[in-house]
């Protein structure tokens, strides 16, 4: 190990535990989905547990935790903008290069005990039984797919005030996750809705989930919509570290 | 990439000038420090401090000049792990304890100090299983100190280190200073406390609206700008003819109703003023630092708008006299 990523490395130890601190990511971002899957699957008619909706439910919300925990990752580059830590980090050793490695692990990596802890519930409570490759691909899949929305929240981070930030973040997670149907599925939306939920990165990144649990490999389509809203996405995320990032 | 050159100086300003905009924050600053040497940045609150150290921490780009640390640029001795920095306006970094913070700036260093000893030479060894958020104000600063030393820097870059600090906050602040100076780092802080420069530096560099008033050691300043201070009551409310051109007199001005001429030789200076007229309520007294800021702030802006006056500059024309001492009303 070189001693640049020893020093991303050790960053990113910092910020995870930062972040494992904050009593309101633990309980709100890794918490309400936990809680509203266990809410949507002992709730209303038991009859649809048997056609799958236990396990519908556990990819939406698993998705919604992933998209919740990453868009979080860029409330806090906020914060560490308004406390000067960023700026106190521009003046160490550490390049910036490092700085927003390490910034997009720490997002990119609070995704997954939000992924895990759904997963685990869906498990434990409702006893969804899947192939081990099927686990592991669901909780890979979660994991590298949410990278777009990690950029999405680090772009408001940096461009935004710490209270706008959050206030996007949490707009930005509410709506993609509605409009992508991680909470009830496109089929009960109208239909012209629904057409446009099928294209929004919400939607895409949940069918990486529905595919694998389905059997079968993602498609092309979502694969290269997911590719497009990276770029998009990643795009937005260097616009904002070039416009405030670097003088932060 | 750490060495540039062998004896380059510490730090150097070549004809700096930063401008935000229309405003011209640093003004054509040429500085050099050398090893070992404490420095005192001095300067009112806008006179350019923080964009200067802004510059030398290669957090903001100069307009036009140069600004070198070590022989080369800033960046690279920052990133080579020669520079400590506290910044202004410091607040705490949230959900972290004292000692995991500085032990981490540490780290990013190539060869830091053990972070017991850093603590300790801070001041804050009993705080180390603290979480920063939830300390006072006191004693976050200190932690901001500690992570300027975490990495044994060469050079250490305080940017207002006792501002909002009360007195005694203040004085164990430069307690643990002085235990650090004695190690042989280069050290530069900015400030506004005249006295704290004063005790706490062996060189002072005073600056403002961006451009450099004066450089040397404090003694050497006092005495740029004379020893002592002849003051009397301006009957009129105006300055006297002739006290300006009084032997020994560097500046004369009417400031709340007192003449005060700061001189190089009270003592030829009253003899003089006697001779001239009959003083009231006649004070001779030494001259601090604040009496040298004031006299060399005075100057500065005197010189920026002496283009129309040609004249000896030790008889200050009336006119400039009486602008100075609406700047004193000011202050």
């Amino acid at each position: 190990m070189s001693a640049g990523t020893a020093v991303v490395s050790r960053y990113v130890g910092l910020e995870l535990r930062r972040t494992f601190r904050d009593l309101g990511f633990v309980i709100f971002g890794i918490g309400t989905p936990v809680l509203m899957y266990s809410i949507f699957t002992s709730v209303g008619d038991q009859d649809q547990a048997a056609g799958g909706w236990d396990v519908l439910a556990m990819v939406g919300m698993a998705s919604y935790g992933a998209l919740g925990a990453a868009l979080t990752a860029g409330s806090a580059v906020a914060e560490d903008k308004a406390n000067g830590w960023l700026r106190q980090l521009r003046v160490t050793p550490l390049t910036p290069a490092q700085v927003v490695a390490g910034r997009t692990l720490t997002g990119s990596l609070m995704v997954l005990p939000a992924v895990m802890a759904v997963l685990l519930t869906a498990r434990l409570l409702n006893g969804v039984d899947l192939a081990l490759w099927q686990w592991l691909a669901l909780t890979g899949l979660l994991w590298l797919g949410s990278l777009p929305f990690t950029m999405l929240g680090i772009a408001n981070g940096y461009l935004l005030s710490q209270q706008a930030a959050n206030v996007t973040n949490v707009t930005c997670n509410l709506a993609l996750a509605l409009i992508g149907g991680l909470w009830f599925p496109l089929t009960e939306f109208p239909s012209g809705l629904a057409a446009v939920g099928e294209w929004t990165p919400g939607y895409l990144f949940a069918r990486l989930g529905h595919d694998t649990v389905a059997g079968h490999a993602p498609g092309l389509v979502t694969v290269a919509g997911l590719a497009a809203w990276l770029l998009l996405f990643g795009a937005y995320a260097a616009h904002g570290y070039r416009r405030a990032g670097r003088r932060a | 990439m750490t060495t540039k050159q062998a004896g380059a100086p510490v730090v150097a300003f070549r004809g700096a000038v930063k401008d935000y905009g229309a405003v011209r924050a640093v003004d054509a600053l040429d500085l050099e420090f050398t090893a070992g040497e404490r420095v005192a940045l001095l300067g009112r609150n806008g006179a350019g401090k923080s964009t200067s150290i802004a510059l030398m921490l290669g957090l903001d780009e100069p307009t036009a000049g140069t600004v070198e640390l070590f022989g080369g640029a800033p960046r690279d001795a920052v990133e080579g792990g020669r520079v400590g920095a506290m910044l202004q306006d410091f607040k705490p970094v949230s959900r972290i304890t004292v000692g995991e913070l500085v032990g981490f700036v540490g780290s990013a260093y190539p060869a830091p100090l053990p972070v017991a000893e850093v603590l300790e030479l801070a001041g804050i060894a009993h705080l180390a299983k603290r979480r920063v958020e939830k300390l006072s104000g006191g004693q976050i600063q200190r932690v901001c100190f500690a992570v300027a030393l975490a990495g044994d820097p060469d050079l250490l870059v305080l940017d207002e280190p006792t501002a909002a600090l009360d007195v005694q906050a203040r004085q164990e602040f430069w307690r643990s200073m002085r235990a650090l100076t004695d190690r042989g780092k280069t050290v530069l802080f900015s400030t506004h406390y005249l006295e704290e420069a004063d005790r706490n530096a062996d060189r002072i560099v005073m600056i403002d609206r961006g451009r450099l008033i004066a450089d040397g050691g404090s003694a050497e300043i006092k005495r740029t700008v004379g020893t002592g201070v002849v003051a009397f009551d301006a009957v009129d409310g105006t300055l006297p003819e002739g006290v300006a051109a009084l032997p020994g007199v560097r500046t004369a001005e009417v400031r709340d109703g007192r003449v005060r001429l700061r001189t190089t030789d009270p003592d030829a200076t009253t003899i003089g003023l006697v001779g001239l007229l009959t003083p009231r309520g006649l004070e001779v007294t030494q001259a601090g630092l604040e009496e040298a800021f004031l006299t060399l702030t005075s100057e500065a802006s005197e010189a920026s708008g002496a283009a129309r006056t040609s004249g000896n500059p030790a008889s200050v024309p009336a006119a400039s006299a009486s602008a100075s001492a609406e700047k004193g009303f000011t202050r």
